[in-house]
């Protein structure tokens, strides 16, 4: 269950929309970064919240792509392989990730740092390839440029 | 008025509604899936698509409104295509499973495929594979048959209410979950399954057990578990009943069921049920002959009458029993026994209140549709759940609640728990104090009415003790919420009445109906709880509610009935206990009843029936009294006879009979029989000929028919002539309360999925809920240090038992509930009573608990 805190900040997202219903995403995503990823008692803990049916969590909770159904590592690799991002180099980073980390697409690394989930254009195409790790974006990314980055998300 | 053309047909509309109506409405199908009639448009499945005139892309016929002048064709070369390709789409998925699937024949794809095609797919890739779950008790589920039209979706969110399905996932890979399990709180209704269009939501009561074909008859009848009497289609196959279900728009329920009509039929099939009538000889009961029995009951019976009066008889009707049984019991018990004790277990709730009600504000004062409250603009609950109670009647209070209603609920009501708006929790037992408080508050707004002088003294005597106002939360806001409101009804359930000040909280209500001039319903647990009060199954009423001591109506039915009616008051149910305790009743008759069970007060009850000298029970199975009689008799039950229910609106409906296989006998030709032996012949032929006979000797039946009644609205009054109130007893002075200061409280709790004894031997039910369960309040557990699932030891006064302990959210007092459904476990056994002065009902409030964890 959320902590008092949590249910704070769930209770400002309520006063901003006009039913409770609305306040579903956002809640979705506090209980996303509070548990990790969203699991029974994550969605559990939304609907009573929220006070909305807990199908109509999960239904949402499943319908949506950004949000995680099986724990995470600690960070979220997110990496772009459209178009541009391919053209200059996206899949040689996947392979570089999986090399340098034993990370690959929608795993996690063993000692629980990092999962990588491969994503669809971010809207970064003049400085690709990019990527986000957790809320953060990066772009003009290198093997090189990676692993400066990566040491920075302990 | 709205006109347009659809397949050059004029169609003109008195009400602005789809054109898919409208087509329907001229006798024009348009095929559809996704559609409902039971549920709001969706527009998902676009097989309805039309061509409208100077409209360019294809229209959907289910969400497109109906304009004045419009040109709609519905079948051409171009929709056809459309709608074959729409069914190629659906078929790449939907597995071509038809010969093993239940749906065939009466599945919509099936037979929409087979009228436009395509007869081949065109994909070669690998269709979706979702296995089949039969992890339900009751539901089964194929997700790989699954259309996604969310007809059950918006099924059980929308209409049912209980918000147990979603669509779950994205895209070809959606799948409908979870239907149930206890944390989606499905409520087993089986209203999803009654809407899917294909065969991925299934019934396991009779998987793979026939073909829709194949049923050899369908019978239209009521449901025989509550007081709301839904209607329903039975259908049978080699008379075996094979299911029930619903039929759209037909009934007051328009197609919904609970679980226990739905699921609840398969008691009539047991293999418990009574086999032959059983008499006791040297102390045990042995099977016997019909007529050996009969004669034995008509001698006893008579052999008690001779020595001392009829007045040491008394006879226990049943609600569970039709209109023409519960008659022909009161006049055997009248005319044939010679006595007026005759009462029901319904004086434990229903008939107490129902009788003090008229008393106050007239016959018929709770005579209101149900469908009334779905128009209310203020809903005030209160003594019971009407989620659980009447569960149908509880769906037409959500839907106002939906509309934007204000649904006030008092005490603690679980089927209402998300559609509450102003939630009151007075001190437990004390309910009537508030509600008196509230009274008081509204009438010094609204003053008094001055139509019913009586009514308004007693309304001023509570008002001159009241202040009118109240610190507890909600109390002013419910306060100005029934004065603004322009249309109000009260739900008001048993948990009140059995209350040894329950009258108090009866008049409270009945002067809240009569200020605000709003729509009185009684919750009814029993099917036919109005119409054993209507029949004269009571001690001081005979059938039409007319008074016993007055005499110009006793001598029309003593001139109908051929003799004189006993003068000697009769007495009520507990009076009769007691009596029979005490030895001045010395036989019982008993119809469809088990009070060892269903009464509070067990170890009295016992003793009382032990001390009979005779005791009749007429039932479907043995029963746990039944095992103390001297003589049991089978009865025949709901699809197997024929007769008529008065549901909680007073509507008056027909059942009919279905099945006929069991060795039973039919309650009124059991009594025909023995009344015959004592000397009083009655000679019915059937249940139409004792209408008959009602239609004619009560006034307020006048000229009713079975004809009449089948068509279903047979509403009050009738043909009739109800009688304005006479009040007898105003409620005592305000100022007696009890005090409650206990840890735990132990009250009934009505189960959503039980009635007694014929839902016990329903396996379906059985599975759904298999044991009783003591509910506790959060704060409650906290304290105990116990949690969900725990076994823990309840003790009262009376008695104790062992049960698993749930935790449940809704319960914000010191309250502990337990159901009363299951043999040998039963929460009233544990409760002792008092009598309320007024109604004479059993007040079972304040049994004090202790609770330990084992
Ligand atoms: S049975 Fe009723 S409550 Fe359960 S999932 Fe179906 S519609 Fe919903
Ligand atoms: S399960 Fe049936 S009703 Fe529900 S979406 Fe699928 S096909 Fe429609
Ligand atoms: S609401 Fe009552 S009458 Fe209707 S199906 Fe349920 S038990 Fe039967
Ligand atoms: S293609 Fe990678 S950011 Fe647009
Ligand atoms: S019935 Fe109109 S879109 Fe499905």
């Amino acid at each position: 269950m959320f902590n008092d805190t949590v249910v704070k900040e769930i209770d400002d997202i309520k006063s901003r929309y006009p039913d409770r219903k609305s306040a579903l995403l956002p809640s979705l995503y506090v209980a996303q970064r509070e548990f990790g990823w969203l699991s029974s008692e994550a969605m559990e803990s939304v609907a009573r919240a929220l006070n909305v049916p807990e199908s109509v969590v999960r239904g949402t909770a499943t319908f949506y792509a950004m949000f995680r159904h099986a724990p995470a590592g600690r960070h979220v690799i997110q990496l772009c392989t459209n178009v541009s991002c391919m053209i200059l180099g996206a899949e040689q980073l996947v392979d570089f990730l999986k090399s340098k980390y034993g990370l690959t697409p929608g795993g996690t690394t063993e000692d629980g740092r990092f999962s990588l989930v491969i994503m669809e254009c971010i809207g970064a195409c003049g400085t690709a390839p990019a990527m986000l790790v957790d809320t953060d974006f990066h772009d003009n990314l290198s093997e090189k440029r990676i692993e400066e980055i990566l040491e920075k998300y302990k | 008025m709205i006109t347009l053309t659809i397949n050059d047909k004029e169609v003109s509309l008195d009400r602005p509604m789809s054109v898919l109506e409208a087509a329907r409405q001229a006798g024009i199908k348009i095929p559809t899936l996704c559609y409902h009639e039971a549920l709001k448009p969706y527009g998902g499945c676009r097989l309805c698509v039309v061509e409208v005139e100077r409209m360019p892309k294809l229209q959907t016929a289910c969400t497109l409104t109906a304009a004045d002048g419009m040109v709609v064709r519905t079948e051409s070369e171009m929709i056809a295509k459309v709608r074959r390709g729409i069914l190629e789409f659906l078929l790449i998925n939907h597995p071509l499973d038809c010969p093993y699937c239940d749906k065939a024949g009466e599945c919509e794809l099936q037979d929409l495929v087979n009228k436009y095609g395509a007869t081949a797919g065109r994909y070669r890739e690998e269709k979706r594979k979702v296995p089949e779950s039969h992890k339900d008790h009751i539901l089964t589920r194929n997700m790989e048959r699954c259309i996604v039209c969310t007809r059950c979706v918006r099924m059980c969110n929308d209409v049912q209410g209980a918000s147990a399905i979603a669509m779950m996932g994205r895209g070809g890979h959606t799948r409908m979950e979870p239907f149930s399990s206890a944390s989606f709180n499905c409520e087993y209704c089986g209203n999803c399954l009654s809407v899917c269009p294909v065969g991925a939501i299934l019934s396991r009561l009779y998987i793979h057990s026939f073909r829709p074909w194949q049923v050899d008859t369908e019978v239209e009848t009521v449901c025989s578990y509550c007081g709301v009497g839904c209607s329903m289609v039975v259908q049978v196959r080699d008379d075996l009943i094979k299911r029930v279900v619903p039929r759209m728009g037909l009934g007051l329920n328009r197609g919904l069921l609970c679980s226990r009509g739905r699921f609840g039929y398969e008691y009539i099939h047991s293999q418990d049920r009574l086999k032959t009538p059983l008499v006791r000889r040297n102390g045990k009961l042995e099977q016997a002959t019909w007529s050996e029995a009969l004669r034995h009951v008509a001698e006893r019976l008579t052999g008690i009458k001779k020595a001392d009066g009829g007045s040491a008889i008394a006879g226990i009707a049943s609600a569970r029993c039709t209109n023409e049984e519960n008659y022909v019991f009161q006049k055997f018990m009248r005319m044939a026994c010679g006595s007026n004790n005759i009462d029901s277990l319904s004086r434990a709730g229903f008939a107490a209140a129902q009788k003090y009600l008229e008393e106050l504000l007239g016959q018929g004062i709770t005579a209101n549709m149900i469908e009334g409250l779905k128009n209310s603009e203020v809903i005030l609950v209160a003594g019971g759940d009407p989620g659980t109670v009447n569960p149908v009647l509880g769906l037409a209070i959500r839907e106002a609640f939906r509309r934007g209603a204000k649904v006030a609920v008092v005490g603690h009501a679980r089927g209402l728990e998300r559609f509450t708006s102003i939630r009151l929790t007075p001190p437990l037992f004390r309910e009537e104090e508030f509600l008196e408080e509230l009274l008081a508050g509204v009438s010094r707004v609204r003053g008094l009415r001055g139509e019913k002088l009586d009514v308004d003294r007693g309304i001023r005597a509570i008002s001159d003790a009241y202040p009118g106002i109240s610190g507890l939360e909600g109390f002013d806001e419910l306060k100005h919420a029934l004065l603004d409101s322009p249309s109000t009804s009260i739900v008001l359930g048993s948990g009140l009445v059995q209350h040894s000040r329950g009258h108090r909280a009866i008049f409270a209500v009945a002067g809240l109906t009569y200020l605000l001039e709003a729509r009185l319903y009684l919750l009814a647990e029993r099917p036919n709880e109005q119409g054993l009060i209507d029949m004269g199954c009571v001690p001081e009423m005979l059938p039409g509610g007319r008074p016993l001591n007055n005499h110009d109506y006793t001598r029309k039915f003593e001139e109908a009935w051929g003799g004189p009616i006993p003068e000697e008051d009769g007495m009520t149910l507990m009076e009769i206990m007691e009596g029979a305790k005490e030895g001045r009743v010395r036989a019982l008759y008993i119809m469809g009843d088990n009070p060892l069970v269903n009464l509070p007060g067990g170890p009295l009850i016992e003793e009382a029936l032990k001390a009979l000298d005779f005791l009749v029970v007429q039932d479907m199975f043995l029963t746990e009294t039944g095992r103390m009689a001297d003589v049991v008799l089978p009865a025949v039950g709901w699809s197997e006879k024929s007769g008529t229910y008065t549901n909680i609106e007073r509507r008056i409906q027909l059942l009919r009979k279905a099945v006929g296989n069991s060795s039973g006998m039919e309650d009124w030709k059991i009594i025909n029989d023995v009344s015959g032996m004592m000397g009083y012949p009655m000679a019915y032929e059937d249940a139409e000929s004792i209408m008959d006979e009602i239609a004619r000797v009560s006034p307020l039946y006048r000229d009713l028919t079975y004809r009449e009644i089948g068509k279903g609205n047979s509403l009050w009054p009738y043909h009739g002539e109800p009688l304005r109130g006479e009040i007898h007893e105003l409620p005592a002075a305000v100022n007696g309360t009890g005090s409650y200061t206990a840890n735990f409280y132990l009250a009934p709790e009505k189960v959503l999925f039980h009635s007694g004894t014929t839902s016990r031997h329903s396996q379906a039910l059985m599975r759904i809920c298999p044991e009783p369960v003591l509910r506790i309040g959060p704060a409650a557990a906290d304290t105990l240090g116990v949690r969900e699932g725990d076994r823990v030891k309840v003790s009262t006064s009376s008695g104790s038992g062992e049960f698993p302990l749930s935790i449940d959210r809704t319960i914000s007092d010191n309250r502990v509930l337990l159901s009363n459904n299951f043999e040998g476990s039963g929460v009233l056994r544990l409760m002792s009573y008092r009598l309320d002065p007024v109604t004479r009902a059993p007040g079972i409030e304040g049994c004090e608990a202790t609770i330990t964890r084992l």
